[in-house]
């Protein structure tokens, strides 16, 4: 119920509320900052923090760039109201079906290739047509997902790993070849897979911001009974959502099968928790129709680097658990403190007005 | 002793922001009596029951006397002093059976332990009492609305409840529910309990009511002994409001048929035929549950046809999904603005785009086109907000129910379905929307007008189509419009 008085009253929003990547990128720069400032404070200035020397920060792309790629289907499946728990498992799946492609069943690398990325495809296919079809939670249904190709993938390896030749080590290529960083001399790598990861980020974003189905999609999560009766096909864009999801999971998997060169059950362990957090820690709400790509890609950097710092800082690698955690929570819940602060700042600055009027 | 006064209110207030929806109500149940309360929709019958209940607080200055003691009610005290309120909406436990129904919350125990034993020899006791052959470990997931009801009911008698008070109790019940209900009605208030009802069906009302008060926009208008009254009485108490108050809208002259159903069933609703030409309102009125917004549901696709046709513009046209009701230019601004209208945590723009998607062929969007059209719709519809990068969330509710008009302007719709279009809306804001679609039918658009507010439908409709129990049961044209008329029709007995 409205009064008069509300009628009246022009809306404004803060800046934070309308720059929505604020909190992410906020925590992201305290975080290099305070890792440089301690190599810095370790070193008393003499050496340039190692942390951000060019061939450290290539090094860490590389190591997110996988978890990166499926971080971004996780923020288009969960912007839809959805989630995927099945991403790690299936990730190992798709490694070890590509891996018995090419040394068991021998049947080249492209077919191999795309089998397993079909294999991706198909299963998270099959979890959103039924998520969508039904009304079960998407969380159990790829939880039972997550468990099923777990099952899977150790009948296809009989439980063992499965050896690779160097098939997929293309994927890997230095493409700088003799480029040497200017700090510390050392040789700078940017493999293919990199890139195949900056593609798909972006390609994410124009999906989500540039096109029709992005709008749907958020439509989808933010209402989906107002989705339908606005003629949004809610099923058949929640299913979609799946179906970009198992792709990248497929790519992903591939790419994590060049850089280790052994198809085996712990590939992708833990893929779901990292995926999902980067998305959280980038703004992405588990009721869906909020977060966007870039986001998370700050989340993925943000992530990816705790790792990389905590062996930079001489910390022990058990800590970097306790700094993930910690940063999930902090990210989720300044959003709100930001939210909240802003909000009593128009109340504030609504007081004025009305006191004005008066 | 009948006539001993269990409960009574004096002089009860009730206002919310910007409405009273009570004025110095007074009322008073005996013991042992069926008191039924009438009026129409939004009369403030379900006000002053969430305050018999405790759930609301009344206004200073009355007070409610229960055994003769002054009493601030709330929700907890209100049971345990023996009111139970039996709502339209109830809450069962459906995974539980019937007797852990009754008792939770009050479970009997024994050394600790639940005394299973006792409390469902307790249930197959009152069950007995009330005539019931349900089986006390049924589950009650598995029970029809109206065995829920005697479960409800038959709680109220273990734990030996003063007053119970049913709001609505026989909604979607079959005739053999309600005649089995109304039976148990008269069964237990010879115990001495004291029972309120309230019920939209008169011939209900003059089954079991021992005495019966209409109230009318807050206000209490007669109290009547069963004996002294008749449904003629009844309505006209019931409506009786000053046409000369209500609003004033321009006529505009009306063109060929653009929509017609013809026969059409489903979703609940029977037989519905109607036509509806360029620049003319048609009004639906009826009481609640009476099957209007089921009726549009299916009338925009969005719940299945089972029989019958639609035509638009003279050609049967197949509503499949509300996307092709949207190419076929018809636009549902729903009931429900928060739960099916908007996305709430997006900006204007993005809600204003959404439904337009369906209309467009090209794949590639730009972010600063929608806001461009966002933009258009603020100023076309004079929406407070500084511009279309405003979240939903922070506009208010006249504001609100502009964004969902720009969704639906913006799909260049021409038939236009409104269901409840101002309810919760200020008296400006409602102005605010009667121009907006008198605007609509000067552009020789057409609109279906859902409303349960009286003066609303009357003021606003160039005919009205009355239902009950989802079907038709009246057209009125202009001059057959009165409050009485929609009355008679919309609750009057099943002859007409």
């Amino acid at each position: 119920m409205t009064t008069g008085e509300e009628h009246k009253k022009v809306i404004k929003e803060s800046l934070f509320k309308r720059f929505e990547n604020s909190t992410v990128l906020s925590i992201f720069i305290a975080f290099i900052v305070i890792v440089v400032v301690i190599q810095i404070g370790k070193t008393g200035g003499s050496q340039f923090p190692t942390f951000i020397s060019p061939v450290n920060l290539l090094n860490i792309v590389q190591q997110i760039a996988v978890p990166g790629m499926v971080a971004v289907g996780m923020t288009i499946v969960m912007i839809s109201g959805g989630i995927d728990l099945s991403v790690g498992m299936l990730a190992s799946l798709v490694a070890i079906v590509t891996a018995l492609g090419l040394s068991k069943w021998h049947i080249g690398v492209v077919p191999s290739v795309l089998l397993g990325i079909g294999v991706a495809i198909v299963l998270d296919t099959i979890l959103g047509y039924i998520i969508s079809r039904t009304k079960v939670e998407p969380f159990i249904i790829t939880l039972g997902g997550m468990i099923t190709f777990q099952g899977i993938a150790l009948l296809l390896c009989n439980s063992r790993e499965v050896m690779m030749h160097g098939e997929l080590d293309f994927f890997k290529a230095n493409l700088i070849n003799g480029a040497k960083d200017p700090v510390t001399g050392l040789n700078l790598v940017i493999p293919p897979y990199v890139l195949i990861f900056l593609v798909i980020v972006v390609l994410g974003w124009l999906l989500l911001t540039f096109t029709k189905y992005g709008r749907r999609v958020y439509a989808v999560g933010s209402n989906p009974n107002a989705a339908y009766l606005a003629g949004v096909n809610v099923r058949n864009i929640k299913l979609s959502t799946y179906v970009i999801n198992g792709f990248l999971v497929g790519i992903g998997a591939v790419m994590l099968l060049a850089r280790i060169n052994v198809g085996i059950i712990t590939l992708g362990q833990g893929l779901e928790i990292d995926t999902i957090a980067m998305a959280v820690i980038g703004g992405t709400a588990l009721g869906g129709g909020k977060g966007n790509i870039w986001g998370t890609f700050f989340g993925v950097l943000l992530l990816g680097s705790i790792g990389n710092a905590m062996n930079m800082l001489r910390l022990p690698p058990e800590v970097q658990y306790v700094a993930k955690g910690v940063i999930v929570i902090l990210a989720v819940s300044l959003s709100t403190v930001y939210t909240n602060i802003s909000s009593s700042i128009s109340r504030l600055s609504k007081h004025a007005l009305s006191r004005r009027d008066i | 002793m009948p006539d001993e006064v269990l409960l009574r209110l004096e002089n009860i207030s009730k206002s919310f922001p910007g409405v009273k929806a009570l004025q110095n109500i007074s009322f008073d149940l005996r013991k042992g009596e069926v008191h039924c309360l009438c009026g129409e929709n939004g009369a403030g019958k379900s006000t002053l029951i969430k305050i018999l209940s405790g759930a609301y607080q009344p206004d200073e200055g009355g007070q409610i006397i229960f055994e003769g003691k002054t009493v601030r009610l709330n929700p907890h005290l209100a049971i345990s002093m023996g009111i139970q309120t039996i709502y339209q909406e109830h809450t069962v436990f459906k995974h539980l059976n019937i007797t852990e129904n009754i008792f939770t919350g009050l479970e009997v125990g024994k050394n600790g332990f639940l005394h299973k034993k006792e409390m469902r020899k307790k249930t197959v006791e009152v069950l007995k009492y009330l005539k019931s052959d349900l089986d006390p470990d049924a589950l009650m997931g598995d029970l029809g609305s109206g065995q829920q009801r005697t479960v409800e009911i038959a709680k109220g008698l273990i734990f030996q409840r003063k007053v119970i008070i049913l709001d609505e109790p026989t909604a979607s019940f079959s005739v053999s529910e309600i005649d089995n209900l109304l039976e148990i009605i008269l069964a237990i208030k010879e115990s001495g309990i004291g029972i309120i009802y309230i019920s939209h069906h008169l011939e209900e009302v003059f089954k079991i009511a021992d005495r019966i008060t209409v109230l009318r926009d807050g206000q209490k208008v007669s109290m009547y002994d069963l004996k002294d009254v008749t449904t003629e009485k009844l309505i006209k108490d019931m409506v009786g409001r000053d046409p000369s108050s209500f609003y004033k809208r321009e006529d505009v002259p009306s063109g060929e048929v653009i929509f017609e159903a013809r026969n059409v069933t489903g979703n609940g609703v029977k037989n519905i035929s109607l036509k509806l030409k360029r620049g003319e309102i048609l009004g639906f009125a009826g009481m609640a549950g009476s099957g209007r917004s089921e009726l549009m549901n299916v009338l925009f696709g969005a719940e299945n046809i089972e029989f019958g046709e639609i035509l638009i513009n003279g050609k049967v046209v197949k509503q499949a999904s509300p996307s092709s009701a949207i190419r076929n230019k018809m636009c549902f601004i729903t009931e429900g603005r928060q739960d099916t209208g908007l996305f709430l945590n997006q900006t204007i723009a993005s809600n204003t785009i959404i439904a337009n998607l369906v209309n467009t062929r090209e794949f590639f969007m730009s972010p600063s086109s929608d806001y461009k059209t966002g933009d258009k719709f603020i100023k076309l519809l004079g929406t407070k907000a500084n511009d279309s990068h405003v979240r939903v969330i922070n506009l208010s509710g006249g504001n609100q129910q502009k964004v969902v008009l720009a969704k639906w302007f913006n799909t260049n719709g021409e038939i236009f379905i409104f269901d409840e279009p101002t309810r919760g809306l200020d008296v400006g804001s409602k102005q605010e929307i009667y121009q907006i679609m008198i605007g609509l039918l000067k552009q020789g658009k057409a609109i279906i007008m859902v409303s349960s507010d009286m003066p609303e439908v009357i003021a606003m409709s160039d005919r009205v189509i009355v239902m009950k129990n989802g079907e038709v049961t009246a057209e009125l044209s202009k001059n057959e419009v009165s409050e009485e008329n929609i009355l008679i029709h919309s609750i009057g007995g099943s002859k007409i």
